[in-house]
């Protein structure tokens, strides 16, 4: 060590960022001591917007927040206007809601696989993580319409059905996509380079996950069985849910969370297929919500809140969002400290974080 | 639907964080919002899914005392209030001072000054 200090800028652009984040990387030789973030490069100010929609037509633009995670955007919020106003939807509703966001977070864990093989150069994985992540998309056009932003959720409901006859057809299609996903998962935690670049990389032990408040595959690849998805709400309780965890604590276990995940997700789809109850799918909604909620969900990157309160009027008063991405980057600060330079792109990456998501 | 919130002082938030961190909650989130006259601060701590909310109504400009000695990840929350609101942490473990959240109006989300409801008209003016 020659004990002279650098600063290296580490984005806002860099080809393994496809969203705006700048990291002033403080080295000493290879070594990165210190990163200090900085945001504010996609910040659109939606929350401030709340007060200017009625309530019905903000779930529009809560979905509109993450390009990703929209579905569970969507969701959370309308749980917590239903949260506010009493409402309790139909089972039918519910279970719709779980298979939604469990087929979500498939998309958005095939998204992060293939994004992450495309930054290593591994281009023929990415490339099948993505062929893959297709037929998941078509699953979500053919059941709401759209692919990535649904616009099936309301509160009180979901907007759409779906046949149970197209929902056993969908539960044979899944079988077929877990074959083609456990071939992809093989390369991703076997494969010697894979390995190389990820084992002891990006360490975040339990207790500084835990301290710093790391949320999702973050904390659970640091062994931590922290997931919303164990407490009440849709229809995880009724169908038995435990947290994938791994306790490597370094970016192969974040990655190994991720594929077991996937796997995990297709499991409730089938079990929330089988027990799909019959009836409604929406409740009508009368009156305009007051007082304060804190409505939380389990998105792909982990916890997200969005926080309401409404004054007894059509529109909202407030509204904000903590999104995982900006609870994870504490978490991010100390696993790149002590790392080597070069592998700062993929531990950048071992959080999947979404900017947009976090800034709103 | 209400949820629980128990109210707090800002010389008392430093104590509160450090018996929430001793009873092993996490931190979970620090909201702000513009309330009528002043702006609530809003401290939520989690341990299995049992959340508790501690709240700080305090008028604009009020110092608050960082929470970074309990929770080393609560600088992201203090910093984006700063951005956003313009409220002042003291002690943070990081501060950015006031570039964390790059906006292009300072302090976008604090409340704006209500517009002038009675116009004043001088002599000078009226003849």
């Amino acid at each position: 060590m020659t004990g002279k200090r650098t600063v290296v800028p580490f984005g806002p652009q860099h080809p393994v960022l496809p969203e705006p984040i700048h990291l002033d990387l403080v080295i000493e030789d290879e070594h990165v001591v210190e990163a200090i973030p900085s945001i504010g490069y996609v910040h659109r100010g939606l929350e401030s917007l709340v007060d200017r929609r009625e309530y019905a037509d903000f779930v529009y633009l809560a979905e509109r927040i993450c390009g990703i995670c929209s579905f569970t955007h969507s969701s959370t919020f309308c749980q917590g206007v239903e949260g506010l106003m009493g409402i309790e939807i139909p089972e039918r509703a519910n279970y719709l809601r779980t298979m939604w966001g469990e087929y979500s977070r498939i998309h958005s864990h095939l998204l992060w696989l293939g994004l992450f093989a495309d930054a290593l150069g591994f281009e023929s994985l990415f490339y099948n993580a993505w062929k893959i992540r297709e037929s998941i998309l078509n699953e979500l056009e053919a059941t709401t319409g759209g692919r990535v932003i649904q616009g099936v959720c309301k509160v009180g409901g979901v907007r759409r059905d779906v046949t149970n006859e197209f929902l056993s057809g969908m539960d044979k299609r899944l079988e077929g996509i877990e074959a083609e996903m456990q071939e992809m998962v093989n390369v991703f935690l076997n494969d010697y380079t894979m390995k190389k670049r990820l084992i002891g990389k990006g360490i975040l032990k339990p207790e500084d996950a835990y301290n710093l408040g790391a949320v999702g595959p973050v904390a659970r690849g640091s062994g931590l069985a922290q997931d919303v998805r164990t407490s009440e709400y849709l229809a995880y309780q009724d169908i038995g849910f435990k947290p994938v965890t791994a306790n490597g604590c370094d970016g192969y276990a974040r990655c190994e969370v991720r594929c077991k995940e996937l796997f995990q997700s297709a499991e409730i789809i089938h079990k929330v297929i089988a027990a799909m109850p019959d009836g409604e799918v929406a409740v009508p909604v009368k009156g305009n919500p007051d007082g304060e909620y804190f409505s939380r969900s389990e998105q792909p990157r982990g916890e997200v809140i969005h926080y309401l309160r409404g004054n007894g009027t059509k529109y909202l008063t407030q509204f904000r969002v903590r999104t995982p991405t900006l609870t994870n980057v504490p978490s991010l600060v100390a696993m790149l400290a002590g790392a080597e330079l070069a592998d700062v792109p993929q531990i950048v990456l071992t959080i999947d974080p979404c900017i947009g998501c976090m800034e709103r | 639907m209400t949820m629980q919130i128990i109210p707090a002082s800002p010389a008392g938030i430093e104590k509160i964080a450090a018996d929430m961190k001793a009873e092993g909650r996490r931190l979970v989130v620090i909201t702000c919002t513009a309330a009528a006259e002043e702006y609530d601060i809003t401290y939520s701590f989690d341990k299995e899914n049992d959340l508790v909310h501690y709240r700080l109504t305090v008028p604009e400009g009020t110092v608050i005392p960082s929470i970074g000695a309990s929770y080393g990840g609560a600088f992201v929350y203090e910093n984006e209030i700063h951005d956003l609101y313009g409220f002042t942490f003291t002690g943070m473990t990081l501060d950015f001072g006031g570039t964390f959240i790059r906006t292009k109006i300072q302090y976008p989300f604090k409340k704006e000054k209500p517009a002038p409801t009675v116009t004043k008209v001088t002599k000078e003016g009226a003849s």
